[in-house]
């Protein structure tokens, strides 16, 4: 799972606040969601702007 | 009505010191109907969020429930939400003050991801409380004050965890 990200507005390294789990949208995340019955969304927060943004956990990483 | 309610909160914020607030009539966003969640985002309103502390929501009840165009927008974004507060006011004609709304909508706002303040704010008989330019006439029984200090205080605590508290830092 994705545990760093840079602001896409301001460029600050972004504060990793939340793990979410989220509905599959594509054939391969509802084949990774058998874990945990969903697709991890990995939210982040600026500490400079406060802007938000997330990722989504690949299939791949590892759990 | 509820555009009436939804202006007496804006003028007790506007009273806040270092609180800048703005009205969203979810009837005048530009979001899609033949879609849902996500793929029907508006970037407006998603920057609106995401620039945002925190939402309060006015939510007329009918038959007990939320408007479906009010789930229909909050649907529309996610992480904009997430670990930030929320606090929700009930309009109703009747005596409850849109309490049933304000419960049915607690799960929802929970699953995106808000936080919610343990105050609410009910406007009942909503329509004895406005006169007929929609000046504020009855405020009796309206905890405003209350529910904004809460929310405040919440708004200003999640930005820290959000912006300095790791995740699972802990573990």
């Amino acid at each position: 799972m994705t545990e760093t990200m840079r602001c896409p507005r301001c460029g600050a390294e972004m504060n990793h606040q939340a793990n979410k789990l989220v509905e599959p949208l594509t054939a391969q995340e509802v084949e990774a969601s058998a874990v945990l019955g969903g697709i991890l969304l990995a939210v982040f927060a600026c500490p400079q702007c406060g802007y938000v943004a997330s990722t989504r956990d690949e299939p791949d990483d590892d759990r | 009505m509820s555009e009436h309610a939804a202006s007496v909160v804006v003028s007790h914020l506007a009273d806040r010191v270092g609180v800048e607030t703005r009205l969203i009539d979810v009837a005048a966003l530009p979001i899609r109907t033949d879609d849902a969640g996500e793929s029907a985002k508006d970037p407006e309103f998603s920057d609106a969020m995401n620039r945002a502390d925190a939402l309060v929501v006015v939510a007329p009840e009918y038959n007990r429930g939320y408007p479906g165009l009010l789930k229909h927008v909050l649907d529309t974004n996610l992480h904009e939400y997430i670990h930030k507060a929320v606090g929700v006011v009930g309009v109703s004609s009747g005596i409850f003050g849109g309490a049933r709304v304000i419960e049915n909508l607690l799960p929802v706002l929970r699953e995106l991801g808000f936080v919610t303040v343990f105050w609410d704010v009910n406007f009942n008989n909503v329509r004895t409380r406005f006169d007929e330019t929609g000046v504020l006439v009855d405020d009796s029984f309206l905890a405003v004050d209350k529910f904004l200090d809460e929310l405040i205080w919440m708004a200003e605590t999640l930005r820290h965890g959000r912006e300095n508290v790791v995740i699972g830092g802990a573990a």
